[in-house]
């Protein structure tokens, strides 16, 4: 190969990366188009995290660990007196979890934080209603992440990097490198990251793996189907007859006809999240990765052969879960599984860290986890052609993986990066993960246990209410796979985000109720939505769509 | 001195100078957003961007040619068109009874009022928690006398589980005026027509009812209006699912100028449904005259 190093246009690219004027991938990129090594130039422009000469913990800060000797000395000034943070959160666990460490991080710092709650129908209205104004009322936002494309619509975006903040070992000591990459996505934008860590959503399968495993269930669904109980159901196939296997029958002994399935499928509380996770092998394969937009026309693929599919799969769940389950909200879903009467359910990683508290939770030790079942045959809506798959299992990052921003307007941003770095801290990340009412579940290497990541079991059966072994590794095993997978579902992240999926959730909403069929509902959401990229531009939103997968 | 009042009285400055407030009042939180949200109306705008350019009438054709906008009007009227009438009924049978002096009258006055001071967004969903088949307080007495109703599951028991909970809230607000119409009927009208009746029904009938009809008409409009507007029950209790089958046009407005910042759509929502609005209350003051003549 013929040596393409040339001094003087490698200092032309150092200056752009330096001044800001290129990110760090096209550093990279440019500087490896030149002859030099990407993996050194990687390292090389690696951002500096906080000193690593970190001790266990200190007086000063109890709730910190590990913690910098620079951030001891910082505490002992009280450096925050005087200060007041304004916090706008979700009304909601995660909210919770937010404030259950607003007085340990006032004590360790003199500052003072306001939380306000606001409900999910009105969290993106209240948060971009205080931006766009410019009253700059609150420092920092509890996001979705599907909101971030909003936050970049003003040539001046509404949040911050907090890349400088992360380098200066005086605030709580935290790793961005310890993200699950799927994870680390969501908190940044064209590689900055904006987001503190907090919550990793995703979805899985979690089921009773006591009654899969017991002998009468087993025979009895052989004789059924003519195939061994799948524990768990691999393809939507299987989930389809284990589901219908234990609807309609008494498989608990508490004298009430139990269900296959529980879902929360309410029209704006997140019940689309189900169809965008079932839907997904059903359309993003190893040969496509596209699963919303064409990235060169910008035409929506959401009615395509295989969404139509998926809905129709989706639809027939219907039958193995109470009626009602349409217009459950997240805990109503919850609560059937809970409560030991159903079989399934895909959900987020509250369920799991719920069902370990005796006291709302009947199924602690009882719990299997998986990815979610996958197809033997997905439609590439690009080519417009199927393919068969030994198994297309497909991970996700579906949900709000909540996490705080910090505003633009915000005159304390280093105050409130503190405040955020504090929870981010491995001490009060690990409780968070840990402990089921903070809706926090895990997405950095130090909370999985090994092979996945360096964590400990014991942080986990040691938490308040403690965890059951077993569901520990169930769930973590579980979870990382999804996090993990080769074949990820896009998470779409571009301006009027928020619009897009309220028109897929009420189209889908409809389709479950027998309002519409499933092709004329995902007909209605592509025109929905044509009009929607025709609103904010449809130039514009193919540059943000494509820049999303980079 | 006296002179000058009087000339200040009867002359012209004092009289628009005690008007002025109202009119700058009005001026500023009526007629300027109104020609805000017209100006919108006729506009694209995009959230961090705002106006973003003249769209002419694109708007008002999207509206008029949304089947989620009249889904939306329909809802809203069957909403109205059932619970005013309900409330109506309710609210004059208990007045007259009250007016009559029915037993537990007084106890029954101080507490009726008392819906009216709660919170829509929290009877709402509060009525989650007595429509859901899991436990809920009407449900499952109900489906234990073998009634199910799927309250939570369909846009029927949607809408039906939100005009109960509008009817408790609001049946005391026709209550309130309509007793203080009946109690300004003169006595001796009483009782010359209890002399001719052959029951309290018939003098309700043929005496109360036309009598406090001026007031009883005053009443029907404002909730009529009010319900048109109607938005924190039937949002909290369905959040307008399932699909969009118990949205009302309030939420409707709400979730596309709000929640997504389509402030040019939104704003010819808005300027359709005033349009029709101000009709249907043109027709039922054409009708209230014509009753009254």
């Amino acid at each position: 190969m013929a040596n393409r190093y040339d001094d003087k246009k490698f200092g032309e690219v150092v200056r752009d990366y330096v001044r800001g004027a290129i990110s760090r991938r096209q550093f990279i990129v440019r500087g490896a188009q030149l002859g030099l090594s990407a993996a050194v130039l990687a390292k090389l422009t690696r951002p500096s995290r906080a000193a690593a000469n970190l001790v266990d913990s200190d007086p000063a800060s109890p709730y910190e660990s590990p913690i910098t000797p620079e951030r001891v000395a910082f505490l002992k000034t009280k450096p925050y007196k005087g200060t007041t943070i304004n916090v706008m959160v979700l009304k909601a666990t995660v909210g919770d979890g937010l404030k259950y460490h607003v007085p340990h991080w006032e004590q360790a710092t003199g500052g003072k934080v306001n939380v306000a709650e606001v409900p999910i129908e009105t969290l993106h209205t209240q948060i971009f209603s205080d931006l766009s104004s410019g009253l700059g009322k609150y420092d920092t936002y509890m996001t979705g992440a599907w909101f971030y494309g909003d936050f970049f619509v003003p040539k001046d975006p509404y949040i911050v990097p907090v890349e400088k903040f992360i380098a200066d070992p005086k605030h709580s000591y935290w790793d961005p490198d310890q993200w699950l990459p799927a994870m680390r996505k969501l908190y940044s934008w064209n590689e900055k990251v904006y987001g503190v860590l907090f919550d990793g959503d995703a979805q899985a399968l979690y089921y009773r793996k006591d009654e899969f495993a017991k002998k009468e269930n087993q025979d009895k669904f052989k004789a059924k189907y003519n195939y061994d109980l799948p524990a768990p159901p691999k393809t939507t196939k299987e989930y389809h007859d284990v589901a219908d296997f234990f609807t309609g029958w008494d498989w608990n002994g508490d004298g009430q006809k139990d269900w296959g399935i529980s879902l929360h499928a309410k029209v704006n509380e997140q019940g689309f999240f189900h169809f965008l996770t079932l839907s997904a092998p059903f359309v993003v394969s190893p040969d496509n990765k596209y699963y919303f937009f064409n990235p060169d026309t910008m035409k929506p693929l959401i009615n395509s052969e295989g969404h139509v599919r998926a809905l129709e799969d989706y639809v027939k769940f219907l039958a193995n879960g109470p009626k009602e389950e349409i217009s459950w909200t997240l805990g109503q879903g919850w609560n059937l599984f809970l409560d030991g009467h159903s079989a399934t359910e895909p959900t987020w990683g509250d369920l799991p860290t719920l069902a370990q508290d005796p006291k709302t939770s009947k199924v602690q030790g009882k719990m299997g986890a998986a990815p979610l079942p996958g197809t033997t045959e997905a439609f590439n809506p690009i080519t417009g052609q199927w393919k068969k798959y030994d198994l297309n299992q497909v991970g996700n990052t579906n949900g709000g993986s909540w996490h705080c921003v910090i505003s633009r307007l915000s005159k304390k941003q280093e105050a409130t990066y503190d405040f955020l770095a504090f929870m981010a801290n491995k001490k009060n990340a690990l409780f968070n993960c840990t402990t089921g009412w903070t809706g926090v579940q895990p997405g950095m290497k130090f909370e999985y246990i090994p092979p996945m990541g360096t964590g400990k079991v014991t942080d986990w059966t040691g938490a308040n209410p403690p965890w059951n072994e077993d569901d520990v590794v169930e769930y973590l095993k579980a979870y990382y796979a999804v996090l993990a997978a080769p074949i990820q579902q896009e998470y779409l992240r571009i301006p009027g985000a928020a619009e897009y999926w309220h028109d897929l959730d009420i189209n889908v909403s409809a389709v479950l109720a027998g309002q519409i069929k499933p092709k004329a509902g995902l007909d209605a959401t592509a025109a929905a939505w044509e009009k929607v990229t025709d609103r904010y531009g449809r130039d514009k939103q193919k540059a943000l769509y494509k820049a999303s997968f980079a | 001195m006296a002179a000058r009042v009087e000339r200040l009285e009867h002359g012209g400055y004092f009289k628009y100078a005690l008007l002025l407030p109202a009119v700058i009042w009005v001026l500023a939180f009526t007629f300027l957003p109104l020609l805000s949200v017209i100006r919108y109306s006729f506009s694209s705008y995009v959230m961090g961007e705002g106006v973003t350019g003249f769209v002419g009438f694109q708007n008002y054709v999207n509206v008029l040619t949304s089947v989620e906008f009249w889904q939306s009007i329909l809802v809203t009227v069957v909403y109205v068109v059932v619970a005013v009438p309900i409330e109506l009924v309710l609210g004059f049978l208990a007045a007259w009874l009250v007016n009559l002096g029915a037993p537990g009258s007084k106890t029954f006055r101080a507490i009726i009022g008392s819906p009216l001071f709660t919170l829509e967004v929290a009877i709402g969903y509060l009525g989650v928690t007595f429509f859901t088949d899991q436990g809920g307080l009407i449900a499952v007495p109900l489906s234990v006398l073998g009634i199910h109703v799927p309250w939570m599951s369909t846009a029927y028991g949607g809408i039906a589980g939100a005009i109960l909970l509008d009817v408790w809230r609001w049946t005391s607000f026709i209550f309130i005026i309509v007793l203080a119409g009946l109690a300004g009927i003169p006595g001796e009208l009483y009782d010359a027509a209890v002399l001719d009746a052959k029951s309290h029904w018939q003098v309700m009938w043929h005496l109360a009812v036309p009598l406090a009809w001026p007031v009883t008409t005053i009443a029907v409009l404002l909730r009529t209006i009010e319900c048109l507007k109607t938005f924190a029950i039937p949002f909290a209790l369905t959040s307008g699912g399932p699909g969009t089958s118990t949205q009302t046009f309030s939420a409707m407005d709400y979730l596309t100028t709000i929640q997504f910042f389509d402030f040019g759509k939104g704003s010819a929502m808005g300027i359709v449904y005033l349009i029709l609005v101000s009709a249907i209350i043109a027709i039922f003051f054409q009708q209230m005259r014509k009753q009254l003549t």
